[in-house]
């Protein structure tokens, strides 16, 4: 019975194509994707938005991935080199970053479908019989595997990972989908304004997470469909709504690999999401628990020094400033020079100097922040340089003078600014 | 009157299929390669495209993707003397797949349906 089920999965991956989508210009998240995609957001101190989408596929056993790329990839495509080059091609292994190859169109892609209709020559030179599609910018832990288990024996042509959500939440956000006693998708709707009730909880909405799993040919019958119409060449908005009075469509629960009853699936599509996924993470016993060892995260980070947290010399007022942090993430390479910081998320080779205070913010690699400094709810991009005694986040009209502040108020500060 | 433009490298073909569509009533032009059809296309509006294959230099796959980029509702057909490609996912792009033949009228058919033109009508 083990073996069956071995050699069945071994068989369906073989036949099984995962593509990421990793395309979005991400213009919510601006500034931070101001030269970089959406997906190669650093996230967490030490990770990029796209390596939880990777983790879940290497966890999953999933080892032919392409992952479509398009605007600004250059940073997407070196983080993939320097940390996801683990595959082995001479077994038929590989994460390939694919930008636009213009060869069957000469436009940038107009929407997720058409993302995989511009790439029908790569379906048709891989021919597998399966399509995995995922989106590289969700933060979440998925064993994909049973989601395909499930494709089958459901005898799907279609299965659309699902996750119940605060209707409340979903309303005007996200897709909600409506199903049968068996799972068979009845309706969608992308962004109600009042979405309809999970038949398992009535204050909640059955959301469609952008995971699915194609047959290959009904894929491509779709998207090509999808192609000679006049629409926005969605999956949610367009080819899912189409393909539910005509094909076999099922949704698969989500099945939380962090455990615990309370599922944990983010979307970064805004500063504030992205903020708060980031923040998730500093919870004593956080939902998303970056330490487990049955599921790792793999990035690259590169070589540095360990970080240290230290006590200054006594400076003229006689005092020792002693360096240090409570509730925050240190990544590797950080100072904290007799400085203050607190429910921070401190990315790699950042220097905090003497006296200065840090809180409620998440600071990128290699920003030096300088002595006396106050920072609290800013989220600071690589390489920014604070002179000392600045302020961010404490005087609204002073911030407003600099930088952009996102719909909550968090001070958002541009990579290389210097002030 | 509907506008054909038949692409095929076969100059015995184009002067067959031009007779045979013209006496269907429509206007018809004709490219021997993919490359000249898509600067016709350019120049002029065309209701349908016939595209073989197998032609020198641009073959009727690429073409195919180049004319569905410059007006992604323009009707198709890909008329080849193989069926191999049937099973080539980028040929379903394409609203009809016709093995040549003598016969035109399974071609003389699927253009029509293409265009929305009952058999029927009068």
């Amino acid at each position: 019975m083990l073996m069956d089920q071995i050699r069945l999965e071994h068989n369906i991956f073989r036949n099984l194509l995962t593509v990421i989508l990793a395309g979005g210009r991400g213009e919510r998240l601006y500034p931070l994707t101001k030269s970089r995609s959406k997906p190669a957001v650093p996230f967490g101190g030490i990770y990029r938005i796209i390596d939880f989408t990777l983790s879940n596929c290497l966890n999953s056993g999933l080892r032919r991935i392409k992952v479509l790329s398009q605007y600004m990839s250059h940073s997407l495509d070196r983080h993939l080199k320097e940390g996801w080059s683990i595959f082995c091609r001479d077994l038929d292994e590989y994460i390939d970053s694919v930008p636009p190859q213009q060869q069957f169109q000469e436009t940038w892609y107009k929407g997720t479908a058409d993302a995989i209709f511009q790439n029908i020559y790569l379906l048709e030179l891989i021919h597998p019989g399966y399509v995995l599609i995922l989106s590289g910018d969700h933060i979440y832990k998925m064993n994909y595997a049973e989601m395909i288990n499930y494709h089958l024996e459901k005898n799907a042509e279609l299965t659309v990972a699902a996750v119940e959500v605060e209707s409340r939440l979903a309303a005007g956000m996200l897709g909600v989908l409506q199903v049968d006693t068996h799972g068979r998708i009845m309706d969608f709707e992308e962004k109600p304004a009042t979405p309809k009730p999970s038949p398992y909880r009535s204050k909640y909405a059955l959301v469609n997470m952008g995971i699915y799993v194609f047959n290959t040919e009904v894929l491509v019958r779709n998207v090509v469909a999808d192609a000679k119409q006049d629409t926005t060449h969605d999956f949610g908005r367009d080819v899912i709504p189409a393909m539910i009075p005509k094909n076999r469509c099922y949704a698969f629960n989500f099945v939380d690999e962090s455990g615990g009853n309370i599922l944990y699936w983010r979307d970064i599509g805004t500063i504030e999401n992205y903020y708060q996924a980031n923040m998730d993470l500093l919870k004593p016993t956080p939902r998303f628990n970056l330490y487990d060892p049955d599921w790792p995260v793999r990035t690259y980070v590169g070589q540095y020094p360990p970080a240290k947290l230290i006590r200054t010399e006594p400076s003229t007022d006689g005092r020792k400033k002693l360096g240090r942090a409570r509730n925050s993430i240190i990544s590797p390479g950080c100072i904290i020079d007799g400085a203050n910081v607190i429910n921070s998320v401190i990315s790699p080779g950042v220097y905090v100097g003497p006296d200065a205070v840090v809180e409620d913010s998440i600071i990128m690699h290699g920003t030096h922040i300088g002595a006396g400094c106050r920072v609290r709810c800013a989220v600071i991009d690589k390489n920014v340089r604070i002179s000392p005694k600045r302020t961010v986040g404490h005087n609204h009209d002073e911030d407003i003078r600099f930088f952009e502040l996102s719909e909550s108020g968090l001070v958002l500060i541009p990579k290389e600014f210097s002030f | 009157m509907k506008r054909l433009l038949i692409v095929d490298d076969e100059n015995n073909l184009r002067l067959l299929y031009k007779t045979e569509f013209e006496a269907e009533g429509y206007h018809v032009d004709t490219a021997g390669d993919a490359k000249e059809a898509l600067s016709m296309f350019e120049r002029e509006h065309y209701d349908l495209v016939i595209l073989d294959i197998k032609m020198p230099g641009m073959d009727g796959i690429e073409a195919l993707g180049k004319f569905l980029g410059r007006d992604n509702k323009l009707p198709v057909i890909i008329n080849s003397a193989y069926d191999s490609y049937k099973d080539n996912f980028m040929s379903w792009a394409a609203d009809s797949y016709v093995i040549k033949n003598s016969d035109l009228t399974e071609l003389k058919q699927k253009v029509k349906e293409s265009l929305g033109e009952s058999m029927y009508e009068f």
